[in-house]
């Protein structure tokens, strides 16, 4: 990528990835009631777990060694974490795929992938850290959430929370290349959303998942988009597990982006011998 | 006026059946949409699961007992989706000016639009959602009563005439702010989502909330603690579901016929 001088922003052009980013951001602001109702959206199961636990805390101190403070920490971040890559950058790449408007794509001299995880990062500029930031600050006025364990976990958890990030856009851009063979967007997204869910730890903590699903999810992808940034924000990791957490998470991204672009190439072959 | 509704009826099933012909069509896409609806309301089982694996009841609520609230959710929602998921569709046809096209068929506007659309996932849910109303009752304590049969189908009947219209009337803002997408319509029919856990455990806000502006607890969190005779006077709410329902689609014939008053059109 080409780096571009200060001075000179003006006459000389923004690199391109970035450029499709802004694009995205854009759009996401243009449509600020949309990016409104998605995050009160998210904040509708929130509600739920939050109340829900907090009834079985009442009979009980400690669950699969989460205090109700950690827990209720867990519940309202896992959310809006997993918010931070949310359902238009998947709708907007399969309705292209759809109206086939996805051959234009091919022209561009552009890596497919890096420009979906470009558009993502728009989105989420707006969608995802106005979402982030809301919940952080009802979370800290009326919920009473924890802080992190310590600033330098804290840094550790952004790390962490931008691998996951990049995980996930890859995960719903490797979905979303099915459309090239089923006309049933939402089906996918939906199966694609609920598998996160629960592989993630959004919907309930990794360890509290029965035997054989908690044993899956430890070793898939997934858990590096909620449970790892969280384990490491609550501080119940340590040491050589923390570096462990992280290896798997950047072992995880370099196969997803390896496997995104093999998939993007065997996709589009697909659509030629159909006869685009 | 009775040929009229029997007509309208022939004709809904006739519009209907020929929407879910066309989708049958496409056999991979029924699966993976059935399997995508399915596999949505098994991440809220897997929490209830992994809760319960923790504490044997919440608050008098026992795993089996918090199926039947959530079966009573999704089966209904399953329904509407199978048979009332044309106002999804409203949104845009009044943006683009399509809604002008229903205006002008010698047919109710009401009725066509009820049927522009349907989603055949709504299999998944109500097959799923039958699972686990079935399991949560035979395994709750149930005192049933000769009435406790009938009583269940008619609170699923009234819970999917309340869907049907909560679809319209969300979709309905179109007439008046025309943008093609907003997920407001879809923010204000996930507050179902509460209505799938006992009210008990929220706050007040939320509580009124989900039965005096959006009923949803009318279709699942009463008429179960009438089943399973607790809460007191609170039960006989149960019995209103059907009261509920009628109120919903009077209020929702009101709104869609102002909404036809405001309608435009485009300049075509």
């Amino acid at each position: 990528m080409r780096i571009v001088a200060s001075a000179s922003t003006r006459t000389k052009p923004v690199p391109k990835y970035v450029s499709i980013a802004q694009t995205s951001l854009q759009q996401a602001i243009a449509y600020r009631l949309t990016t409104l109702f998605t995050i009160g959206l998210t904040f509708i199961w929130v509600f739920i777990l939050y109340y829900v636990w907090k009834a079985a805390y009442s009979d009980q101190a400690v669950i699969e060694g989460f205090t109700w403070d950690e827990m209720r920490t867990y519940v309202v971040l896992a959310y809006a974490i997993n918010a931070l890559v949310g359902w238009r950058i998947g709708a907007q790449m399969m309705a292209t795929i759809r109206s086939g408007e996805v051959v234009i794509e091919l022209v561009r001299p552009l890596n497919y992938c890096g420009t979906q995880l470009a558009r993502a990062t728009g989105f989420a500029v707006v969608e995802g850290i106005l979402s982030l930031i809301i919940t952080v600050i009802v979370g800290l006025l009326f919920l009473d959430i924890l802080r992190p364990a310590s600033p330098f976990m804290a840094a550790l958890f952004i790390l962490s929370l931008m691998i996951g990030f990049v995980s996930k856009a890859l995960i719903v851009f490797s979905v979303s290349l099915l459309a090239f063979w089923t006309l049933n967007g939402t089906g996918l997204m939906w199966s694609q959303q609920a598998i996160v869910q629960v592989l993630s730890g959004t919907i309930v903590p990794i360890a509290l998942l029965p035997g054989w699903l908690r044993l899956t999810a430890e070793v898939l992808p997934m858990r590096g988009i909620v449970s790892t940034p969280l384990t490491i924000y609550l501080g119940q990791a340590e040491g050589a597990q923390i570096v462990q957490l992280l290896a798997l998470q950047v072992a995880w991204l370099i196969v997803l982006w390896i496997g995104g672009n093999w998939a993007w190439r065997r996709a589009f072959a697909a659509v030629e011998t159909q006869g685009g | 006026m009775l040929p009229t509704v029997s007509r309208n009826v022939r004709l809904y099933f006739r519009l209907q059946i020929t929407q879910l012909r066309a989708l049958i069509e496409y056999r991979a896409d029924f699966w993976i949409g059935i399997a995508g609806a399915a596999l949505q309301q098994c991440a809220g089982l897997v929490f209830i699961s992994a809760l319960f694996s923790q504490i044997p009841e919440v608050q008098g609520w026992t795993v089996w007992n918090v199926a039947i609230l959530y079966g009573l959710v999704i089966i209904p929602t399953g329904f509407v989706e199978l048979f009332c998921d044309g106002p999804w569709r409203l949104r845009a046809d009044i943006n683009q000016g399509n809604f002008d096209r229903v205006l002008v068929r010698p047919l109710s506007p009401a009725l066509q639009q009820a049927t522009a659309f349907t989603s055949i996932h709504g299999l998944g849910q109500v097959g799923l959602g039958a699972v686990v109303l079935s399991i949560g009752l035979s395994r709750s304590a149930v005192q049933w009563e000769w009435w406790s049969i009938p009583f269940l189908l008619v609170v699923l009947v009234c819970a999917a005439t309340i869907n049907g219209a909560m679809n319209f009337v969300v979709n309905m803002t179109g007439f008046w702010e025309p943008s093609t997408a907003s997920a407001f319509p879809t923010m204000v029919v996930s507050m179902r989502e509460f209505a799938k856990f006992p009210l008990d455990l929220y706050g007040i806000v939320l509580k009124v909330v989900v039965t005096l502006i959006l009923p949803f607890a009318f279709v699942s969190y009463f008429p179960t603690l009438l089943l399973l005779d607790r809460g007191g006077r609170w039960q006989l709410l149960g019995l209103a579901c059907p009261a509920v329902a009628a109120l919903v689609v009077l209020a929702t014939s009101w709104l869609w016929r102002r909404g036809l008053d405001r309608y435009q059109g485009v300049g075509h």
